[in-house]
């Protein structure tokens, strides 16, 4: 017990020697995860708006008012239009920019006005997903504006389409006047409905029945950070028993009457220690920026060393199987940064496609991080969890008498 | 004490150890001499329990070092060729963390720590960071954490390689200071000036067998007084022998068209009545050596080579 608290405490001691092993550590995951957030767009900036490139081959009243519909609203609008050839609109939807292309064929006006069947052509972006869908859905809103304008105006429309009589330029009074009085006896019928309307809508801000807002962007990445740092701690970790090789410590050691199991053992406590620190500053200021419930966060704790301990033992365990210390850098790196890629650690599982993040929901890491967001959110069940733990403990047992085994054996020989 | 017997470690095909046999005893120091690569290194990390030997029993004080290890290694100190220590530690810490690995602790640790830093003469500098040292204070602390516990058996290997002339004359002195102790000393080396005066018992190691066992004196009969004389040249193999072999008391070591060795009793007042011989042979010679017996004679009579080969 005594030579691993002292083999704890020399590793202590070594690493508060060389903090640009822990600014690394740390400072890697903080710097991808703040980039991610802000290349995303986090929470703050301007709303994203759909740009929709018009072509108009009918130039008509009809049309001109479908266009200023589309981008009507102004900066708050999440679509706005551009007129354009049809020729410039396809080349620039081509060079990806813009969200969607709307073609008006020629007649439009007059076949929306005499209730004709007419057909408009709207070509998205693929490499947009969710803006090319909202002009889409604005469209298809004015198109059925148009068929409720017709049950009401039906009539005036289709004597609008007629055009004036033979030989005039423009509708003569009377029909002018007959029409507006129309028009002015409907809206008064309607008024009752319309003005004020029948249905009243109140607006009332709901407080959420959860403490805290957990689809925040941030928060959803706080797990998938804490375990990069994890990651990474546990590579240099892992790697530091090469430096003993090299330096024949690990030979000396050997040569005592110690057990290399209690020396690895009080080298992984170290480990254990230092992701813990790390965790527990992570966390803390997490709970205190989102305002978590503070009653999740020694579970949250526990759970993130723990599968920090899985980290290292595993990192561990390719190291000493590996043929050379490059090798078991790259063996590590090939590794790592694929499972924290799928693992949710660049992107939220909701960000990816669906079988990425079903893939990534199996990785070892993502795994973790998926129970670690439920024990966040406050979703705790106890069985769950503790067969988590016990998952994790185990699996780490198993690595590190592999680990031991091996370096007792042959890792230590060179 | 440290018994070995039959001693063999092979690594695939290759026997690195055979047949090694050989006992060290306490307030001695048994010196294990070689050239690079002759399986030194190999005897001590099979003693150490750094490896498993094939064949042979190895003990420590009585413990096999196989079957029992832990008790085998708990009264022994290794002192490795290369240096194990942590550099970024200070010499008080590294030794704090090896008396740690021998079970000591509290004050005793404490008060070990102390009397190794002033042992190894590194008690002013004992709170700086090991990277800051010479080479020579750092072999000097290599060599104290083998002896913070207080070993009864000690391992040097080859302690004295790449040191400055000063510290090695400390070190030696620190070897025989452990040995007037009472402590086993197993002392390994390619010096052999190092071995002849270190050494009260010696092991001629070459190739992974033991070539000479004895002590000083009995290594020494063996050489029989006779001067080893070195000749180069040119020479004619069959000629050069059958002309020497007429000369009474020289023996013919080794032959080469290039060289010869002979083993001569007063080999200066007989140098002219041999190159006579060698010049009615057909020989030209163009350098000689005349060395007095020693270690080093010894092993080139015994293996016809020089130890530094």
């Amino acid at each position: 017990m005594r030579f691993l608290w002292s083999t704890t405490l020399k590793d202590l001691r070594r690493h508060r020697r060389s903090p640009a092993e822990f600014l690394v550590w740390l400072g890697v995951p903080l710097l991808i995860g703040s980039l991610i957030i802000l290349a995303s767009g986090g929470r703050s900036g301007p709303a994203p708006q759909a740009l929709v490139w018009v072509a108009d081959h009918d130039d008509s009243f009809v049309s001109n008012f479908l266009l200023t519909a589309l981008g009507q609203g102004g900066h708050g609008n999440p679509v706005r239009s551009e007129l354009v050839s049809e020729e410039e609109g396809r080349s620039r939807l081509g060079h990806g920019k813009g969200s969607a292309l709307l073609i008006i064929p020629a007649g439009f006006g007059e076949a929306v006005l005499r209730e004709r069947p007419a057909t408009l052509q709207l070509l998205t972006n693929p490499a947009q997903r969710i803006l090319p869908g909202i002009v889409e859905e604005e469209l298809s809103v004015l198109v059925d504006a148009g068929f409720y304008l017709h049950r009401l105006f039906g009539d005036e429309l289709r004597a609008m389409a007629a055009g004036p009589p033979a030989g005039r330029h423009v509708f003569d009074d009377a029909f002018v006047a007959a029409l507006s009085v129309r028009i002015n006896r409907l809206v008064d019928r309607l008024a009752g409905s319309l003005s004020p309307p029948l249905i009243q809508l109140r607006v009332e801000a709901v407080e959420q029945e959860s403490e805290f807002d957990f689809a925040s962007f941030a928060l959803g990445f706080l797990p998938g950070i804490l375990f990069m740092g994890l990651l990474f701690m546990a590579q240099g970790l892992g790697d530091e028993l090469w430096h003993e090789r090299q330096q024949q410590t690990l030979r000396r050691v050997v040569a005592s009457p110690r057990s290399v199991h209690v020396f690895l053992a009080g080298k992984l406590l170290a480990g254990v220690l230092m992701m813990a620190c790390m965790s527990l500053v992570g966390l803390c200021a997490g709970y205190w920026y989102f305002g978590l419930p503070a009653w999740t966060l020694p579970l949250a704790g526990a759970w993130t060393i723990c599968t920090g301990i899985l980290f290292m033992t595993g990192m561990t365990a390719l190291q000493v199987h590996a043929a050379s210390q490059r090798a078991g850098n790259i063996l590590t790196m090939v590794l790592i940064f694929p499972l924290m890629m799928i693992g949710g650690s660049f992107f939220p599982f909701e960000a990816m496609p669906a079988w990425m993040a079903t893939v990534g929901k199996l990785t070892p890491n993502g795994w973790a991080l998926r129970r670690l967001r439920s024990i966040l959110e406050g979703n705790v069940d106890l069985p769950v969890v503790a067969l988590g733990f016990m998952l994790l403990l185990g699996l780490s047992l198993v690595l590190f008498l592999v680990s031991a085994r091996r370096v007792r054996r042959a890792f230590v020989q060179g | 004490m440290i018994e070995v017997e039959g001693l063999r470690k092979q690594f695939g095909d290759l026997a690195a150890v055979d047949d090694v046999s050989f006992m060290a005893r306490p307030g001695r120091i048994f010196g294990l001499l070689g050239p690079n690569g002759a399986g030194k290194s190999t005897t001590i990390n099979c003693i150490a329990g750094l490896l498993k030997p094939s064949r042979g029993r190895v003990r420590v004080l009585g413990h096999d070092v196989v079957t029992d290890g832990p008790a085998s290694r708990r009264q022994l100190g290794v002192v490795p060729q290369e240096l194990a220590l942590y550099e970024d530690l200070s010499a008080r810490e590294n030794l704090a963390f090896w008396g740690g690995a021998y079970g000591l602790g509290g004050v005793l640790l404490r008060s070990r720590v102390d009397a190794v830093l002033e042992l190894i003469g590194l008690a002013d500098r004992a709170r700086e960071p090991v990277k800051n040292y010479s080479g020579g204070m750092k072999r000097r602390l290599n060599f104290g954490c083998g002896l913070v516990h207080e070993p009864q058996v000690l391992l040097l290997d080859e302690p004295t390689v790449g040191v400055d002339p000063q510290s090695r004359v400390r070190l030696l002195d620190l070897v025989r200071e452990q040995a007037g102790a009472g402590v086993c000393v197993l002392y390994t080396t390619h010096y052999m000036e190092e071995a002849e005066h270190l050494c009260e018992e010696l092991a001629i190691i070459d190739h992974g067998c033991i070539i000479a066992h004895g002590t000083m004196l009995e290594l020494r009969a063996m050489m029989g007084e006779r001067d080893l004389v070195r000749l180069t040249g040119e020479f004619d193999p069959a000629a050069a022998g059958a002309a020497l072999g007429e000369l009474p008391g020289v023996e013919l070591v080794q032959v080469e068209t290039a060289g010869l060795t002979l083993a001569v009793p007063e080999a200066s007042a007989r140098l002219s009545e041999i190159f006579q011989a060698l010049a009615g042979a057909g020989a030209q010679i163009r350098g000689t050596t005349l060395t007095e017996p020693n270690l080093e004679s010894l092993f080139i009579k015994l293996t016809g080579k020089e130890l530094r080969e």
